[in-house]
């Protein structure tokens, strides 16, 4: 029995986290994970701040899902204004998100060939996903944060021409996935690194409560998309799933999800209305839990609105703090060497800046005050002392 | 001589992020990419600390990384440089407010060569300042006797 302990760099992490790996020979037995070099204090700041500074603020808790993060925040504000937006706002939005859901599965997967060293498909699928930053600049004017869902509508329109552009680039990207999808299918090495390495059951990922394609690889079949009111409405969706709950079931899914958002941006070019891009709105006081399909899986977004669009009181749940403890928990057990490990923890694909929320200090004998979901009060007005801080409100 | 001249031309970057959206550490992986090519330029990149030339750092300097961001520095072996890579690296960027928690600029933890500004810089500028700033800051490094 021995302790391996990874990181917080190291060459197999992109990310800064400390992994410790308890060992029995080549198998893992147990891990630990260890937080922390990622806390800014997002939520803290958000405090008492109109919501146009704290949708810069969200953009900004993660640098990959960007757009997934505001828009939950300004849907959950208009669903508080019981606000429709009109339906061009609505496709222009959905454009929006799944061309970042594209990028965002490429780069995972990218990230997951480089950690099992096969490189070509890695730098393949990082150059397929500079065609979709390409498709994003364009519309927005940035390649990594946007700031383009505003309340009441977006900042900018997507014009005939950029139309063309994207269906286009999709053309190329989807050709490029569907031959890159068929060299991980039919690649016998490859196959040998994923099928049947890091297993999870789907009892074990409803009890460690996985999202997103974690969750789908082990064949529970949920996204949120099939509860927003325009994917209902206007796109047939269903989610893509498998059943293996293996690498190759978690990888082979994000493939499937990147065709599959293909397809619902030509549906939303194809039946684009006229309309406008932005209406008023004025956001009143309430409280709101919202939920969203980030790339990664379910994002929560739970808070409490003042006069004028002021939040008072903010938690964020984001995806990647659920899919870690599945990782931990139950994949790792079934990782037959250490070199495995690293590749079972990347296809999870990990966002640590989107997972450090609350740090809790008590070495130093620190007062510690957890100011979490348990503080956001339900009813507006009903204790209004529970979701209060001295520090940050605006009265 | 001959190592630090050889030196010049095949530079070995780290990347660490100490803190921030994770944006401008995507875009370095995208530097990988076949459009950019980093390693066509002598440029290779890997996360090992002890064997690196260059140090890029990102991000808000986060309460962890206060006082490892030093010992960090101090296992690079020398002759090192520093970039420092984007606004929250060199001032803290949107993090900078009132009650925060972190203690940005990196410049006043360790001895930065060169800073690239952006939210994110775009890879293009991240690539021209490793290639221009880091050699000169390689030869004109004052080893500790």
């Amino acid at each position: 029995m021995s302790y391996i302990p990874i990181g917080p760099i190291h060459p197999g992490l992109k990310e800064p986290l400390r992994l410790k790996l308890k060992t029995e020979g080549e198998n893992v037995v147990d891990a630990e994970v260890d937080l922390g070099y990622f806390y800014r204090g997002a939520e803290q700041l958000a405090k008492g701040k109109p919501w146009q500074k704290v949708a810069y603020l969200t953009e900004r808790v993660c640098g990959i899902c960007s757009n997934a993060h505001p828009i939950t925040l300004i849907e959950g504000l208009e669903k508080i204004a019981e606000f429709v937006p009109s339906t061009r706002i609505q496709f222009l939005r959905v454009i929006m998100a799944e061309l970042n859901r594209i990028h965002s599965h490429l780069l995972a997967n990218s990230i997951y060939f480089l950690a099992i060293e096969h490189e070509t498909l890695g730098i393949y699928l990082l150059n397929t996903r500079e065609k979709i930053l390409d498709l994003l600049e364009m519309i927005s004017g940035n390649r990594i944060l946007y700031s383009w869902n505003i309340v009441g509508g977006v900042r900018m329109d997507i014009k005939e021409s950029h139309l063309k552009k994207i269906l286009k680039n999709l053309d190329e990207v989807e050709s490029e996935v569907f031959r890159n999808r068929k060299m991980f299918k039919t690649g016998p090495f490859l196959g040998l690194r994923s099928r049947d390495i890091g297993k999870m059951s789907k009892e074990d990922a409803i009890g460690a409560r996985a999202v997103g394609p974690v969750a789908r690889g082990s064949g529970v079949k949920f996204d949120w998309r099939m509860k927003h009111s325009t994917y209902i409405d206007y796109f047939d969706f269903e989610p893509i799933y498998r059943n293996e709950g293996d690498n190759y079931a978690r990888i082979m899914n994000r493939f499937d999800e990147i065709l599959q958002s293909i397809n619902i941006i030509r549906m939303a070019i194809d039946e684009l209305p006229n309309g406008p891009i932005r209406e008023e709105c004025e956001i009143p006081p309430g409280t709101i839990d919202y939920r969203y399909e980030a790339p990664r899986g379910e994002l929560a977004y739970i808070f409490e609105t003042a006069q004028y669009g002021i939040i008072r009181n903010i938690t964020i749940r984001t995806p990647t703090i659920m899919n870690l403890e599945a990782c931990v928990k139950h994949m790792f057990k079934d990782s037959p060497t250490i070199a495995d490990a690293i590749a079972i923890y990347q296809t999870i694909d990990p966002c640590i800046a989107c997972t450090e929320r609350v740090i809790v200090l008590n070495e130093k004998g620190e007062k510690t005050e957890f100011k979490g979901l348990q503080n956001v009060v339900k009813k507006y007005g009903t204790s209004p002392k529970t979701g209060m801080t001295s520090q940050g409100n605006n009265k | 001589m001959l190592k630090d001249f050889i030196r010049k031309r095949s530079i070995h970057i780290c990347l660490v992020c100490t803190g921030g959206c994770n944006g401008c550490d995507i875009e370095v992986a995208a530097l990988l990419s076949q459009r950019y090519d980093l390693e066509q330029y002598g440029i290779f990149l890997h996360n090992n600390p002890r064997e690196c030339d260059a140090l890029l750092v990102t991000g808000t300097v986060a309460k962890q990384w206060q006082e490892k961001l030093v010992e960090f520095y101090d296992k690079v072996p020398e002759p090192k440089a520093v970039v420092a890579i984007g606004a929250c690296a060199l001032s803290g960027g949107i993090f900078q407010q009132e009650g925060d928690k972190v203690s940005a600029p990196v410049s006043d933890i360790i001895p930065v060569d060169a800073e690239v500004p952006g939210c994110p810089p775009r890879p293009a500028e991240i690539a021209s300042a490793v290639l221009k700033y880091v050699p000169p800051a390689l030869a004109s490094y004052r080893r500790k006797s």
